[in-house]
């Protein structure tokens, strides 16, 4: 879980340690009545065969009783070796070197790695070297290393988009199917199911987190009963209600434009749309708004073209998309230009300004914990918008699905994952250990407790969505369900967007972040001459990246 | 060493064996031999046409550094006292060549290659693509026209830290806490500006500065949201940076002008105008040229606001160029292209400075 989230639910529950307790001998006694009442067939995939463990460890430190330190990590990754402890011998890896390369954001990643692991290395007698990277420094560090052959870790926490830099170049180690059955992956989310985590039809990944974008909105302003008189005077004949396309997305912002903020007072917003760069991050927000348009149910493929690469930023739902923001701009607040996403969710956002945007789970957790949010009481969250009609690639026309809206949730990052890295292969017991590692870390009962508390990692299995659960622990099961509801159902939506997991992925982004600010600043005529501008760097990108091999590695990222 | 001539500092007369000779040259040559076979074996061995198997380019140091020391004991056999002599420069030399000359010329290398990190056949050599490239990358020429405006800039820079330096010259009160106090935003890190400023004062919604703006009556306020507006605000945001830097340079020069001077003026008759203009400002020419010298090579660096705070926008309008490598290079992982984009910028600031320098020189040296 990430930090924020996890003090918003706390200052939401207004938890006590006896509520816990509570909660928590609940979890464990419904749990086992479940277990007995109904069968094993019947029992919920969250009660598994570890009821009591699971109980047991969630007790560590106990929820709302402070942080967990680096002696909770341990003891939660001592309860947690069971499944290693069946296949691997105790110091069967003694003299074992391994060097493990990942994050140090927020003191977490790696510092909740090195507690984890600990009990591990200290029955098998491997030992683990740490290189730890801060966020900015990460994308460089791994390109470099690929790139001059100087790959010196043998586990690595990476994020999805980087699959193709590393396993597309065959520098991971395919993932043992003794390690499959350890971590359960039947019970990941549905996007984070293969293909991704697998390339030409071997697995490679260990899951342990999710990621993705959902629509956040203001209550208050569909409570606001001015806001509804006006409505249904001036707009459509639809009722005032939260948008569940983009259209009315549209529709919304331009009507919002002169109105006041309920809660401030201040000048009303629609939909922010971050107009300045992000690193190519901010290239995603400009997908959220685009996937409704341009993932079509019958096709995986979405951004390029998987027979030549051909770019299809700038087909008609692109173009559309981008001429979207084009046509709110006018009603963005002053400086919308210079926002970037991290702008215009924490400082715009949170902070009583605008009603909608797009962004991954940090803003529901920030909404309630941040000094600097006010909107903590009025929000409220879906899956993303969709779309009345959806443009149909292969064909080259709109078409309106009989099924209602087109809705395809942005799977953005995807999120991270452990990899072994293949200079591991040669020597059979460190490939062992280094499996051995990352099975611990991404193990199924040892998951319920990073999304429990905070991780820096997002629940990203099925048995992490049960509200039954999180309720006994003590949670506040509405806000539970509305938070975390949007997320499982991005997740698991049959049409999810996923995005390419190609070398260079955010090459592509962080052009296009630049050719879109020329477009947003005027200096391209029109949106599709934007798209155009974007569409031709990538295509400069692909020819110097290798065309043949970004076709390969991007059809074996489909899946196809 | 000769025996005629100045002999006031020889120390000892040295005997050129020629053994010696011998040994000297073998010394250099033979280890100059050591690591040429050094480089030839990595270069043989990364090509594939030998079995051996290194690990990484160290041994290549190790053999420059063998040649190195060698070189250095050479001069003293060879040349005795002398050799002695050139021991105190040598070694720097090598340094130099080592950390400076050879990363120069293997940036060339990089720069006449096409490197993405992120494609599988590595570096491969693209004679002037990447020249060609840039001749039709409008990004690049917008940044570098950018450059020159905050070249530009500079000047009015000049003028002011003039004034506040004449200003902090003069007998005003509190003299030496305005000093101070005037001097403190150049030890702030342009970071720190860059959000103190540009993220938290300029903030439209809260930002003092835009508050101030509606008090003033412009009812939204937009720091950066105009072209013009945000590339006004990026050179204030520098400029209050390091005005103080050439404040002080001038503060200092002013300091060293003989109060005689002025006092010999104003007993002839000369307004305070005249006196600035025709006694102080002269005599403060090379420390001004100097001042703006220094600035300007602080200004083609300038980068670290710009990312912080526009990411270059809008549309390109703040883009430095070192802003536009600093994307090209880390975001798009573009190695070759982005070195090719900071030779050519290198050399441009020195064919710039150059002409600058010798100007100024001819300027201020006329020769009848």
């Amino acid at each position: 879980m990430k930090v924020d989230l996890y003090n918003q639910l706390m200052r939401a529950g207004r938890l006590g340690r006896r509520d816990v307790l509570k909660g928590m001998a609940s979890t464990g006694a419904l749990a086992a009545f479940s277990g007995v009442a109904t069968g094993i067939s019947a029992r919920p995939v969250w009660a598994a065969d570890n009821a009591s463990l699971r109980a047991q460890i969630l007790k560590i430190p106990g929820v709302g009783a402070g942080s967990p330190t680096d002696a909770d990590w341990q003891k939660v990754g001592e309860l947690c070796l069971g499944p290693v402890k069946e296949v691997v011998q105790e110091g069967e890896f003694a003299g074992v070197e391994l060097t493990f390369m990942g994050l140090n954001n927020q003191n977490l990643h790696n510092f909740l790695f090195r507690g984890f692991l600990k009990p591990w290395e200290a029955y098998t007698g491997a030992k683990i070297n740490w290189i730890d990277l801060a966020q900015a420094d990460y994308n460089a560090r791994l390109q470099q290393s690929i790139a001059t052959q100087t790959v010196d870790f043998d586990i690595i926490e990476m994020g999805a988009p980087f699959e193709g830099d590393v396993t597309g170049r065959g520098l991971a180690s395919v993932m043992p199917d003794w390690v499959k059955s350890i971590i359960d992956m039947d019970d990941y989310v549905g996007y984070l199911k293969a293909p991704v985590g697998t390339w030409d039809g071997k697995t490679y990944r260990v899951s342990i987190d999710g990621d993705c974008h959902t629509f956040a909105y203001r209550t208050d302003y569909y409570d606001n009963e001015e806001f509804a008189k006006a409505w249904a005077e001036e707009g459509d004949g639809t009722p005032w209600e939260p948008p569940t396309t983009w259209q009315m997305v549209q529709k919304h912002t331009k009507f919002l434009a002169g109105k006041k903020d309920p809660l401030t007072g201040l000048d009303a917003h629609g939909y922010l749309d971050p107009l300045k760069g992000w690193g190519g991050f901010g290239f995603y927000f400009l997908e959220s708004r685009a996937t409704a348009y341009a993932k079509h149910p019958d096709d995986p493929a979405w951004l390029f073209d998987p027979e030549d690469m051909k770019p299809r930023v700038n087909n008609a739902a692109f173009v559309r998309a981008i001429q979207d923001v084009m046509d709110v701009m006018s009603t963005q607040p002053p400086d919308q230009i210079n926002a970037d996403p991290g702008t215009t969710a924490f400082q715009q956002f949170l902070a009583g300004t605008g009603s909608m945007i797009s962004w991954w789970g940090d803003v529901g957790s920030n909404a309630r914990t941040s000094d600097s949010s006010v909107v903590g009481d009025v929000v409220g969250f879906r899956h993303l918008p969709g779309s009345d009609d959806v443009w149909n690639h292969r064909k080259g026309e709109w078409e309106t699905l009989a099924s209602g809206p087109n809705e395809a949730p942005n799977m953005a990052y995807i999120g991270w994952g452990v990899y072994v890295m293949a200079r591991v292969d040669s020597d059979s017991k460190k490939q062992k250990a280094a499996w051995s590692a990352a099975a611990h870390l991404g193990g199924k009962d040892l998951s319920l407790w990073t999304s429990a508390y905070p991780s820096g990692f997002q629940p990203y299995r099925n048995s992490h969505f049960n509200y039954g659960e999180w309720e006994e622990a003590g949670y506040d099961r509405a806000f539970v369900e509305d938070y975390l509801g949007s997320n499982a159902d991005s997740y698991n939506h049959p049409n999810a967007a996923i995005e390419p997991r190609i070398p260079g992925i955010f090459q592509y982004y962080s052009v296009a972040e630049d050719e879109l600010a020329k477009g947003f600043a005027g200096q391209y005529g029109s949106a599709q001459e934007t798209a155009d501008a974007i569409a031709k760097a990538w295509e400069e990108i692909t020819d110097q990246i290798g065309r043949e091999r970004q076709v390969e590695l991007y059809k074996a990222s489909l899946g196809l | 060493m000769s025996k005629e001539g100045d002999l006031l500092h020889v120390v000892t007369f040295d005997d050129m064996t020629p053994m010696r000779l011998r040994l000297g040259k073998l010394l250099i040559w033979g280890s100059a031999a050591v690591m040429a076979l050094t480089f030839a074996a990595l270069a043989l061995a990364e090509a594939g046409y030998i079995g051996l198997e290194f690990e990484n380019w160290r041994p290549a140091l190790y053999g420059f550094l063998f040649w190195s020391v060698c070189l250095c004991i050479a001069q003293v056999v060879l040349h005795g006292e002398q050799g002695k002599r050139t021991l105190f420069v040598l070694p720097a030399a090598l340094f130099v060549v080592a950390m400076v000359i050879f990363p120069l010329v293997f940036a060339l290398g990089i720069a006449f290659s096409d490197w993405n990190l992120s494609s599988p056949t590595g570096r491969q050599f693209n004679g002037f693509d990447n020249v060609r490239q840039m001749w039709g990358d409008p990004f690049y020429w917008n940044a570098l026209k950018n450059m020159a405006y905050y070249t530009l800039a500079i000047l009015v820079e000049y003028a002011v830290a003039f004034g506040l330096a004449l200003l902090l010259a003069s007998d005003i009160k509190a003299r030496k806490f305005f000093r101070v106090a005037f001097l403190m935003p150049l030890m702030l890190s342009p970071v720190a500006v860059s959000w103190m400023v540009g993220k938290s004062m300029m903030e439209i919604r809260f930002g003092p500065l835009a508050r101030l703006a509606r008090w003033l009556g412009w009812e939204r306020p937009s720091f950066f949201g105009d072209p013009e507006v945000a590339r006004a605000m990026i050179m204030m945001m520098d400029a209050w940076t390091f005005i103080p830097f050439m404040m002080i340079m001038i503060l200092a020069g002013l300091q060293a002008i003989p109060r005689e001077l002025q006092e010999a003026a104003r007993v002839d008759g000369a307004s305070a105008w005249r006196g600035f203009w025709e006694i102080t400002f002269p005599l403060m020419l090379p420390v001004s040229i100097t001042a703006i010298l220094i600035r300007i090579i602080f200004k083609l660096k300038l980068a670290d606001i710009i990312i912080n705070v526009t990411s270059g926008g809008p549309g390109g309008a703040t883009d430095s160029v070192t802003s536009f490598i600093f994307r090209e290079y880390r975001d798009r992982s573009n190695v070759g292209y982005g070195t090719l984009l900071a030779i050519v910028y290198l050399v441009l600031i020195v064919v710039a400075i150059t002409t600058f320098m010798k100007l100024v020189d001819r300027w201020m040296n006329p020769r009848y």
